[in-house]
């Protein structure tokens, strides 16, 4: 139980359409994070499957039941909320009670699952005390501990550590992984923070102004964007990307012009699409994690405005004539460069990406299994 | 509300620091205040120490010459049915403050958290009328009284008491109660709560200082205004309360001031209780913990 399905779901205040159209399956026990920039509707979105937004049009549906029009209890939810929203006059304890002292339930029963939840928690020592005198940890697992008393077959997450210093931070996304496992209850989390996208996610779903841009898992999401905006939010700092004009197109993939080096990029391209592309302008791009000093597939001479050195890594940045971003590198170690001194740099072709004009991606080539090793969950 | 002004200690923060000219200005400006505030007060407890006989002796002497507390002994004589005074203001204001607090509280609440057609304009109203003083419309709420049968009743002295302190009550709790964050509903709407069990369990508890404050308002207000409407509305000697009691001790030859004096004092006592037993439940900072702001 906790399945969760978002069927073409569409949400207006007023005239202003914030969620145009979302269908998603959230499959029961999946860790979902939805990301996307700020006013994209994430949160619009999440308040909607918790029935604190009422769904313009589309259906929500758990466990094959709409929903649509249930309270929030009877979907077999619980929020946390970003601000944690603890009710200040009561002691921890009866923080985490408050849903079962709603429901009625005998004060035994209230006792055995708050002392449960408050040692999953680590809060044991906490439950006589006001949230008050609480940190902000603290109080952010006591706000989680009113979502797990009641059991709850999915749970919504609201940049719950945002407002968390960076080590709690971390502290807090490893404990809530391991809660995941050890509830095995369906989670989506809204988050802001790539880190916790990347590290907490069994899929990530990108949203951006409203729509899906790109559903997946961490690895897949950073390896085969499906277009430019999956490509430059997944990833810190951004992909590079560069214009380029087409010269080939075969079964070998895309062989594009770069500053007079061809480059033949291992991406699948469709029969049919491929007469039309030959001498168009396609987007290249590459990760400035993929760029490394001296020669390679394709090499190019650089003058970086602004070298960050720290210590584990040297990040660049240079100006491309006519573009307008900044090309950035990052170098592993540390990297004897200095600004205005002219670098040569390099990345190989198996490390680029390319898109069409609308910004769609050609799928990459690649054995994701035969990568880097694998990283577990 | 705690807020200490004047902490010498090494832990007061920068801003709270005076140098001691400043202090002495402070301290000048706060007895100007107070002796302004307090001077007829002083006054008139030296008056009821005074035997009646020194009050007309000239030349004046401000300090009691064996002054005693002999007057308030002689008052409950002179006006025996003072202390029936004393409970009718008490009860009036009390049933008043009472009313206002159960229209108040959740009218607040929903002015506070629900949006609703026509809210700004009842909320003008309310403001328009709590700018009349119920004095000028005495006449129009006489006729309303007589046609209600309530003349000479204590709903005569309650009713329009309690409905002239409803809109600034509503005012004041309103500002008060949009201080709740939304979230805390937001939470408990999740936990399942009903609007009902959240407006009992969440937000009554969380708003308790400010239900005091308005409180402690409103029943300031009804205690003063209640002569107004007791002089008008109300004929009966046995219904009438303090303010209108008072003129008992003025005889028909000679005023008894220092009974009165006397009297006044012994009057307000019992309101004074009262307050000072609400405001013990002013505490601050409720809403701590509540929300990450
Ligand atoms: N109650 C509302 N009335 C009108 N517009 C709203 C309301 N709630 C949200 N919006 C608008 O909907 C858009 C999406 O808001 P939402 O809070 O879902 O964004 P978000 O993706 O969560 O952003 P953030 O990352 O900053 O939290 C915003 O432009 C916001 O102004
Ligand atoms: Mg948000």
């Amino acid at each position: 139980m906790g399945q969760l399905s978002l069927k073409n779901v569409v949400k207006t205040f007023g005239d202003f359409e914030v969620v145009k159209g979302v269908s998603l399956d959230v499959h029961e026990g999946e860790f979902v994070v939805f990301v996307g920039p700020s006013g994209c509707g994430k949160s619009t979105l999440l308040r909607m499957v918790a029935g604190l937004e009422h769904t313009t049009s589309g259906d929500i549906v758990i466990d094959g039941k709409r929903v649509n029009d249930l309270a929030p209890v009877k979907r077999g939810i619980a929020m946390v909320f970003q601000s944690y929203a603890l009710y200040p006059h009561m002691s921890v304890y009866e923080n985490i009670a408050f849903p079962l002292r709603v429901e009625g339930a005998p004060a035994k029963e209230i006792r055995k699952k708050v002392e449960e939840a408050a040692a999953i928690l680590h809060l044991e020592n906490r439950l006589d005390q006001r949230p008050g005198n609480l940190s902000g940890g603290q109080r952010q697992r006591v706000a989680i501990g009113r979502a797990i008393v009641r059991q709850p077959e999915i749970f919504l997450f609201d940049e719950p550590l945002s407002n968390l210093d960076a080590a709690l931070r971390a502290d807090m996304r490893i404990e809530l992984t391991r809660l995941h496992k050890q509830l095995g209850a369906t989670m989506v989390y809204v988050t802001h923070d790539q880190v916790e996208a990347m590290t907490m996610a069994d899929r990530i779903v990108v949203l951006n102004g409203g729509y899906i841009a790109q559903v997946g898992a961490p690895l897949t999401l950073y390896h085969k964007p499906e277009n430019t905006f999956v490509a430059g939010f997944i990833g810190n700092p951004r992909m590079n990307f560069m214009p380029v004009n087409v010269l080939s197109v075969s079964d070998d993939g895309i062989t594009v012009d770069f500053q007079g080096q061809s480059l033949t990029i291992d991406v699948d391209v469709p029969a049919d699409r491929r007469a039309a592309l030959v001498g168009s302008q396609v987007s290249l791009g590459v990760r400035p994690e993929h760029i490394s000093l001296g020669a390679g597939d394709a090499t190019m001479a650089l003058t970086p405005t602004v070298v960050e050195h720290l210590g584990q890594l040297t990040i660049g940045y240079a100006t491309l004539p006519g573009h307008e971003e900044n090309f950035c590198f990052v170098l592993t170690g540390t990297q004897m460069i200095e600004d205005d001194r002219a670098v040569n740099v390099s990345f190989g072709a198996g490390d680029c990406h390319v898109f069409d004009a609308d910004g769609q991606a050609f799928e990459r080539k690649i054995d994701m299994s035969a990568m880097t090793p694998p990283v577990s969950l | 509300m705690a807020r200490k002004f004047f902490k010498s200690s090494e832990t007061s923060i920068m801003i709270n620091r005076y140098s001691w000219r400043e202090l002495i200005g402070i301290y000048c400006g706060i007895a100007v205040f107070l002796f302004f505030m307090l001077a007829p007060f002083i006054e008139g407890f030296l008056v009821s120490l005074k035997p009646l006989a020194q009050l007309f002796s000239s030349p004046y002497s401000f300090w009691p010459e064996n002054g005693s507390f002999e007057a308030y002994r002689t008052m409950w004589i002179s006006v025996p049915s003072f202390g029936r005074y004393i409970f009718n203001s008490l009860l009036i204001s009390v049933v008043s403050t009472i009313i206002v607090l159960i229209l108040v509280v959740p009218a607040a609440y929903a002015f506070a958290r629900f949006r609703f057609k026509g809210m700004a304009l009842v909320l003008g109203a309310f403001l328009a009328v709590s700018m009349f003083s119920g004095a000028v419309l005495l006449i129009p709420l006489f006729r309303l009284m007589r046609t209600l049968g309530l003349l000479n009743t204590y709903y005569a002295m309650i009713v329009p008491g309690a409905a002239f302190l409803i809109p600034s009550a509503i005012w004041l709790l309103r500002t008060y109660m949009m201080r709740i964050p939304p979230e805390l509903n937001e939470a408990a709407y999740m936990d399942g709560a009903s609007q009902f069990y959240t407006f009992r369990r969440v937000i009554l508890p969380i708003a308790r200082p400010g239900i005091i404050v308005v409180a402690i308002m409103t029943f300031i207000g009804a205690y003063a205004q209640q002569f107004i409407f007791a002089l008008t509305f109300n004929s009966k000697t046995e219904y009438m309360p303090l303010p209108v009691g008072l003129f008992a001790y003025f005889g028909k030859q000679e005023v008894i001031w220092n009974e009165l004096m006397a009297a006044s004092f012994v009057g307000i006592a019992p309101a004074m209780v009262i307050i000072f037993f609400l405001q013990r439940y002013l505490v601050g900072g409720l809403t701590a913990g509540a929300i990450k702001e």
